[in-house]
């Protein structure tokens, strides 16, 4: 294969160019309630061309082998017409020239379980719910999803990563007169299919929730001090802040640049927040990202000062900054940009039962229910709650929707718990899909949430 | 195509081959300054069989294997997918205007000079940091089945986004515009632009409650996914549609008509008929508040003994890859009835209230049951008729189908919105808004 991309850009008139040809296999079973609505195993592929001269720097996505030439073409007149447009010429950070294949480690590899074995199990999942008056339906789909990379660059790397991902996600809806409610279920990994076995216990809980909802009050609209739990705190840590350290969101923001220089304090003392892509077995994993930049552990806030932020090989010349290795693509459909890898709050000493004394009065909200930012606002959803008096978790509240603003809330995280733990399935929908981006954190204490309601 | 249909005959009883050919060339300018060019030739080819009435899908991107494909439709006919749906054979489909060939004509260096000239304008008139996307978009899709179904369809898209964002927030007021065919952007946008940046960028701090809202055509897609949601055939059939057996019934405010118009040539997009190969006609959904139909595709009409409305498509409600996706009921060209107020009309009927230029979150929250609660992005605030500046920390909460019999005013002017829908700006009462203060 790499022969064939190096007859691709071979000769091409570039000061540097790469090409990366990705086969990407998936498999699909999705059930919506009782009805299997989808069983499918399909394979696609495509060719990510880059292209850098005189400063300016473009990219063509295309499918046909026989489009190579037309892509070429278009990606040195789009290149030129950059150059000629720039008043500051793209250069590119130097990074260490690769040649290396490398094969995930895996626990039980998708490829060897049959889809009949692959379709019992997720059907057997599906009924638990189901088995269950009051649920109405549910959602769920099974992917495992394949990316087999060839990455080539005119500096002369080659490197050959594959990246397997298994999923079940989908949604518990209840019912009771005209309420409906939905929870969430999750499970998955990079690591193989026994991510996926033994899932029982999970969906019985996340019925249960579904089930309670049913019986919960609306939370009131207003502000109150909460402790979130660690996929909510984790949401928080990849949505309010992941993003703006990502170089390629405050490039060209000036005033942004400004607020998230290195060293500037932007978060309480006790927030300490890293992204380590190379940390095994989680979602996040990789080796090589999609410019051919090996990963590296980034700390990114430390006790509130800001120390460091997720690079391309392009912003970190930008920026004067140390390469990171986080510029990655969904599948061959996409140019690589700035994502998150495994992005988690790191750990302090305090128990769940401390966080409760220490807040009091307020709210206990749990579980992300999906997210969004815009500049330094982000508003994210939570799929249930409760009502805490004098420190005692009490009641179950619905409908809980959290808005803030980043600055003020990193500063208004004021004790972080011992309990980290990882979400186990990925996604951040940053323009392209990256199912491989995931988070973590202990349980927060934070005052003063804007909390919607409904 | 024709050989793939042929070869599936032989091992199904019904077959449906579907393709894909797209360009793609988008230039984006931020903070003022070229970025990014970043084309994309795309083609795809996906397969659907069905056989004792099970279903068998499978796509591709390069037709080279048509064996593999159709040996991937095969294996998933043993899922066991139900599929008691015939495909329909049409002919002669609504001959629509959807391709303006002047769009190859529509270069990266045309589209660079005119996001600098829109870029020029909006410096010279705000502090804002500028960002601007332009892009042409060709797209050839062809549909057979094993019915005698031949159809295709050639579209051209062109447009162009801007974002005027309030220096440090990444948060600002965006206009786009779009059309079949390269057209500098009209200076009425532009204007809109600076004068609402302008109104706004001073930060405000009002206390909370309810309030009068108005959703601006950008944010509207937070009630709509509610609205369609609760009128999907798919979502009556889960039994999951607070509106199902409410055909008939006034459910909305009565000044509230929403129809789709998927032959309406005015606008970029049209289509003469559905990813399934049904002719597509106007359907009225909501006709002065009152419920009149749902819309289905030909799996969904078939569960409810129904027929299909022509809104089988290959898209999902983030947009997505239609080659990797089944047809499902989609409604794809909404249009909300234009009332008889001006923007500035309903801005100066606003004793107290929120503009909501764009939301945050639309996503979450429990979208069958017509619950919403995002944050704005931004919120425009405005007192006894004027817009004194915007809020931060907000968020705006309610369930659609509360909201939406409390319209105050429709907006005399539809606008493109979010994937195809044209809509006008909606001022309504009594809208719950939490802010910090």
């Amino acid at each position: 294969m790499f022969e064939k991309l190096r007859r691709i850009i071979g000769g091409v008139d570039a000061d540097y160019a790469d090409l990366r040809y990705e086969i990407k296999k998936d498999a699909v079973i999705s059930f919506a309630g009782k009805e299997l609505t989808q069983i499918s195993s399909n394979s696609t592929d495509g060719y990510v061309l880059r292209f850098l001269k005189n400063g300016g720097m473009s990219s063509v996505v295309f499918t046909k082998e026989t489009d190579a030439e037309r892509a070429i073409r278009t990606a040195m007149e789009n290149a030129r017409l950059i150059a000629r447009n720039l008043e500051k010429p793209v250069a590119f950070a130097q990074t260490e020239v690769v040649k290396e294949n490398i094969t995930p480690v895996l626990k039980e590899d998708p490829r060897q379980v049959s889809m009949a074995e692959k379709l019992e199990l997720i059907r057997k999942y599906n009924d638990i719910p189901l088995g269950y008056e009051k649920i109405v339906t549910t959602s769920l789909t099974y992917q495992d999803l394949i990316r087999e990379k060839y990455f080539l660059s005119t500096e002369g790397a080659e490197i050959r990563e594959d990246l397997i991902t298994t999923r079940v996600s989908g949604e518990i809806i209840s019912k009771d007169g005209t309420l409906t409610q939905n929870v969430r279920v999750r499970a998955g990994g990079s690591n193989g299919f026994s991510a996926i076995r033994n899932q029982e216990e999970n969906f019985e809980q996340r019925t249960k929730i579904a089930l309670d909802l049913l019986g919960a009050k609306p939370v009131e609209a207003g502000v109150y001090d909460s402790i979130l739990n660690q996929s909510l705190a984790g949401v928080f840590a990849h949505e309010a802040f992941g993003h703006f350290s990502e170089a390629d969101i405050i490039e060209s923001l000036p005033a942004m640049r400004e607020k998230m220089k290195i060293g500037n304090t932007l978060g309480n003392e006790v927030l300490n927040i890293t992204d380590n892509a190379t940390l095994p077995d989680q979602v996040g994993f990789y080796k090589y990202d999609d410019e051919g930049t090996r990963v590296r552990p980034t700390q990114l806030m430390k006790n509130g000062v800001l120390t460091g932020r997720l690079h391309s090989r392009r912003t970190a010349a930008e920026f004067a900054e140390p390469i990171t290795g986080h510029c990655v693509a969904e599948d061959y459909r996409y140019a690589p940009i700035i994502r998150m890898g495994t992005i988690f709050i790191e750990p302090d000493t305090h128990s769940l039962e401390d966080l409760a004394m220490m807040l009091g009065n307020g709210l206990y909200i749990l579980d992300a229910k999906g997210g969004q930012t815009a500049g330094e606002n982000f508003t994210f959803g939570a799929q249930y709650g409760h009502v805490v008096k004098n420190g005692e978790v009490g009641d179950m509240v619905r409908d809980i929707n959290i808005s803030g603003n980043l600055y003020k809330t990193l500063r208004t995280i004021v004790a972080v718990g011992n309990d980290l733990a990882f979400s186990k399935v990925g996604g951040c929908g940053k323009g392209q899909m990256n199912i491989r981006s995931c988070h973590g954190a202990p349980h927060i204490l934070v005052k003063e949430l804007v909390i919607g309601g409904v | 195509m024709e050989k793939l249909l042929e070869m599936a005959r032989k091992v199904c009883d019904r077959a449906e081959v579907y393709s894909n050919d797209y360009a793609y060339s988008p230039v984006s300018f931020e903070n003022g300054k070229l970025h990014d060019i970043d084309t994309k030739f795309q083609s795809g080819v996906s397969l659907r069989i069905i056989k004792d009435n099970r279903l068998g899908f499978a796509y591709t991107r390069n037709l080279i294997n048509r064996e593999e494909l159709l040996r991937n439709a095969s294996d998933s006919l043993t899922g066991g997918v139900e599929a008691h749906y015939e495909f329909p054979f049409t002919q002669n489909p609504s001959q629509l205007d959807t391709y303006d060939s002047s769009i190859e004509d529509c270069s990266s260096t045309k589209m660079v000079e005119e996001c600098a000239r829109v870029c020029e304008i909006l410096k010279s008139k705000t502090d804002a940091e500028i960002s601007m996307t332009s892009f042409s978009y060709v797209e050839t899709i062809r549909l057979m089945n094993t019915e005698g179904t031949d159809l295709s369809e050639k579209s051209s898209f062109y447009g162009i986004y801007g974002a005027a964002v309030y220096p440090g927030s990444a948060s600002g007021i965006r206009r786009g515009y779009l059309d079949k065919r390269f057209r500098k952007m009209p200076d009425s946008v532009v204007h809109e632009m600076i004068e609402l940046y302008n109104a706004s960028s001073k930060v405000v701090e009002p206390s909370g409650g309810k309030m009068k809202a108005m959703f601006m055509p950008n944010s509207m897609y937070t009630l709509n996914w509610r609205i369609l949601s609760g009128m999907s055939a798919r979502s009556v059939y889960e039994k999951i549609s607070p509106v199902a057996g409410k055909i008939g019934e006034r459910i909305f405010s009565e000044s509230l008509t929403i129809h789709d118009d998927p032959l309406d040539e005015s606008h970029p997009e049209a289509r003469a008929f559905d990813d399934e190969g049904v002719c597509c006609s106007p359907l009225t959904i909501v006709e002065n508040g009152v419920l009149r139909s749902f819309y289905y595709d030909l799996n969904y009409a078939k569960k409810l003994n129904a027929k299909s409305t022509g809104h089988g498509f290959r898209t999902s409600r983030w947009g997505g890859d239609s080659v990797m996706l089944k047809p499902g009921p989609v409604l794809t060209h909404m249009r909300i009835k234009p009332g008889n107020s001006s923007f500035s009309e309903m801005v100066e009927s606003i004793d107290r209230g929120i503009i909501i230029e764009g939301a945050l979150g639309a996503h979450s929250g429990n979208i069958p049951n017509g619950d919403y609660s995002i944050g704005l992005n931004p919120g425009l605030y405005v007192e006894k008729g004027e817009i004194r500046g915007r809020v931060k920390d907000a968020m705006v909460a309610g369930n659609v189908y509360d909201t939406l019999k409390y319209i105050i005013h429709i907006g005399d002017t539809l606008h493109p919105a979010f994937s195809g829908e044209w809509l006008p700006p909606i001022l309504f009462d009594n809208v719950s808004v939490a802010l910090k203060k």
